[in-house]
């Protein structure tokens, strides 16, 4: 060791190895790419995926609620990102999450059927989308609701962790840090410390 | 007949070797000392143990953990994570009196916590050194910032730090490679500091922005703090441990846990008993001197468990100040929120703010040391831009496309800052030995006593209102300030335990870190510190364990060893 006159290359060959090492072996049902840098192939998913936790119709409210939270439109979405598996392994590690989970489906499906009197996954997407705003906004909430707002910022929370650690979510959000760089990387817009004359936002 | 084999004596055995440990080892070695080194973990191998180029989805838990391992509320971690295992004990080697919050964390692989350090490196001067002439609390440091300048000059030319020359009153200018560039939150920040009448500067960072002595540049990949596997900051194995090692002088022993220090009839030091971790066999190496260097709790842990006859409250205790003093950096986000002026604009590569790029030393009491209404001062580190995982999404309500477009525009814009306070020596915040709790090893374990004091305190409230200030001038928008810092400990900075002075009544070393009461038994750590400063620690470790190493040397030499 000792980085003694270390070059580029060296360094390139020295990823290859941390590549080399990045198996996951006995686990089998998230497939986590261990493509590296410069060949950083897609997540390659199970064609059905089994849940480790999860009954079956929890687990499919679980894939729809996510995708809710963040939908494909222009760009793809929790479910493409398989947000859902991976909140799924996230509960199966943990009891106070398995609690609050099923705790929180239990009540959102109850709310369903007192409301609309059928199960959440049969409602069309407006009504889906119509019992989860009260959840979501300060300005919309509903004395009552309080256990299904706790629950929705679970879940919020667990879908955009999904969703922004893979490499659909890091992608979309055009995260840096896919790149090595010659020098430290210095601002663009030296005329403009206050950064008061950008080109228009881009988003 | 059975010939009985010869017990070995090395020149210094040395425990520890994170930047102070490390720093004697090269000395010593170099000069021709045979030295035994005992580090109480394993070695690390960079290049399979790193795993800081891994993208989040590489890992099994994306690099939040294994839920069953770490909680969920998880604020205080310091330790193991998805991207280095095996590395750190946290929690495992301390306890805390009641009413004490002290995060533990040892890095027990060789170089500790030089391995994954924040890389800040500034020097203490005389407003340090001599701050208790300035404001009256306390003692001075029994040294000067003139007889410590070349020490720190010959450590920066080793390790080299990037920066800049800023004739500040509180930070001596050093010998540095060119500095990070500003990033466009810094820019917009510095103009709202202006404003405010705050100095915002590049840090000191022993990062290299150019190849040095042989060590290559930075590739600037953002994840610093997971471990550099080619060595491109400076770390105990990359830079002082390759020719400690080809000297040939050097033994290294891992999973080698202290347990004692042994005293000879005379009560001076003869060597150290220790525990092989693996097969929790007791072993004793003996030595001509030892240099405790196990980091400040550690340290003192060990030197108050070696009790003999000699030294029934430890040794080298005979003050009762061995364990006392401790100190730390009051840390903890004194603002957050965003930049609207970037709202939409692209990402930019700013996820090399893994490193303190730039920070705000400290402006307070420099013209009169009793300007504010705390004495001493403190300083602020900004953070920001393009992160790995954008943590701001707490902060935009709702869900669905409108959602997901926020998350998009937001992505260049957060801002925090976050504070580095230094606590006052107080006769509260000390280490003694637990009376009942032992390791899993049969030691007795340190137990924490620590508080934050009033003047610290204030300083929190000061960095508070001028952070939120400063944000507000620079036209972002406010979204959180922390109501109470960080637990103690989060910093990993703390000093203390053995402090320095000329006094043997009420310091434990020496001025050269050599003990009072035992002449061959040194201590090379932050433990001899006065107290922390505002500045960070390792640099000023690596400075005092050279100047303590090059003593030891000569008084080998005196005694014509």
């Amino acid at each position: 060791m000792g980085g003694q006159g270390i070059e580029r290359r060296e360094i390139l060959r020295i990823l290859a190895t941390a590549a080399g090492v990045a198996q996951f072996p006995g686990f089998c049902k998230w497939s986590f790419a261990c493509g590296h840098l410069g060949n950083a192939t897609a997540q390659i998913r199970p064609a059905v995926y089994r849940p480790l936790f999860f009954g079956a119709p929890e687990y499919a409210a679980i894939d729809c609620l996510s995708d809710i939270i963040i939908p494909h439109d222009t760009t793809p979405g929790a479910r493409e990102a398989g947000v859902a598996e991976f909140i799924d392994l996230m509960v199966s590690r943990d009891p106070d999450l398995q609690r609050d989970f099923r705790g929180g489906l239990t009540w959102l499906e109850g709310h369903s059927r007192a409301v609309h009197s059928k199960p959440f996954l049969k409602l069309t997407a407006e009504q889906q989308i119509a019992l989860l705003e009260p959840l979501a906004y300060k300005a919309k909430f509903r004395k009552g609701d309080a256990q299904g707002q706790e629950f929705f910022n679970l879940l919020r929370e667990y879908t955009v962790m999904g969703f922004y650690t893979s490499e659909i979510g890091l992608k979309q959000l055009d995260f840096p840090g896919f790149k090595f760089y010659a020098e430290s990387p210095a601002c663009p817009h030296v005329d403009d410390p206050e950064h008061l004359h950008l080109p228009p936002p881009q988003w | 007949m059975v010939t009985p084999v010869p017990r070995q004596t090395y020149d210094a055995i040395v425990i520890g070797t994170g930047a102070g440990g490390g720093m004697a080892i090269k000395t010593l070695c170099e000069a021709g000392l045979k030295v035994c080194a005992l580090n109480s973990g394993r070695r690390l191998d960079p290049e399979k143990d790193f795993r800081n180029h891994r993208m989040p989805w590489e890992l099994k838990y994306r690099g939040f953990g294994d839920p069953k391992l770490h909680s969920r509320s998880g604020a205080d971690f310091v330790g193991d994570t998805e991207y280095v295992e095996g590395a750190w004990e946290t929690g495992a080697g301390c306890t805390t009196a009641p009413g004490t919050k002290w995060i533990t964390a040892r890095c027990s692989a060789v170089g500790g916590r030089t391995n994954f350090w924040g890389r800040s490196a500034t020097r203490f001067g005389d407003i340090d050194f001599r701050a208790a002439s300035l404001d009256g609390h306390d003692v001075d440091w029994p040294v000067t910032y003139e007889e410590m300048a070349p020490y720190y000059t010959r450590v920066e030319k080793m390790i080299g730090v990037a920066s800049t020359v800023q004739s500040r009153p509180s930070n001596p200018d050093g010998v540095y490679l060119p500095p990070m560039n500003f990033r466009c939150f810094d820019h917009i920040l510095q103009k709202g500091a202006e404003k405010v009448g705050i100095p915002y500067l590049p840090d000191r960072i022993a990062q290299l922005t150019v190849a040095h002595e042989g060590h290559p540049p930075c590739h600037f990949c953002g994840d610093c703090t997971s471990g550099c596997e080619v060595g491109a900051f400076f770390s105990t194995p990359f830079f002082l441990l390759p020719s400690a090692e080809a000297s040939g002088n050097l033994e290294l022993r891992t999973n080698a846990i202290a347990r004692k220090i042994l005293v000879n009839e005379n009560g001076q030091a003869a060597g150290v008993a220790y525990i092989d971790r693996t097969t929790r066999q007791e072993h004793e190496v003996y030595g001509r001197a030892v240099v405790v260097a196990a980091s400040c709790i550690e340290t003192a842990r060990i030197m108050l468990n070696s009790t003999s006859r000699h030294w029934p409250t430890g040794i080298a205790n005979s003050s009762g100040q061995l364990g006392r003093n401790l100190c730390d950096h009051v840390y903890g986000i004194s603002v957050a929120g965003y930049l609207p002026q970037l709202l939409g604009q692209p990402s930019f590569p700013d996820n090399v703010s893994d490193s303190s790029i730039a920070w705000m030393p400290r402006w307070q009491n420099l013209r009169d040391p009793h300007e504010e209404q705390f004495i001493r001062g403190y300083s602020l580190y900004p953070d920001g831009g393009c992160w790995e995982f954008p943590e701001y999404y707490d902060n935009i309500e709702g869900f669905g496309s409108s959602f997901k477009r926020e998350m998009k525009r937001r992505y260049p814009t957060p801002v925090s800052i976050m504070t580095q306070i230094p606590t006052l020596r107080s006769d509260k915040n000390y280490v003694d030995i637990n009376p009942v709790a032992k390791d899993s090893f049969g030691i007795p374990l340190p137990r924490i006593h620590f508080q934050w004091g009033d003047n610290e305190m204030k300083m929190w409230e000061h960095a508070r209102k001028t952070s939120a200030d400063l944000l507000h001038a620079a036209g972002g928008v406010f979204e959180y300030a922390a109501e109470t810092p960080e637990n103690p400990g989060y910093s990993q900075h703390e000093t203390g335990t053995c402090r320095m002075g000329n006094d043997p009544r009420k310091f434990v070393t020496n001025r050269f870190g050599q003990t009072h009461d035992v002449a061959n038994l040194y201590v090379c750590d932050a433990s001899v510190f006065l107290n922390c400063t505002d500045k960070p620690t390792t640099l000023s470790i690596l400075a005092f364990a050279l100047r303590t190493s090059e003593y030891l040397i000569e008084q080998v030499r005196r005694a014509g060893g």
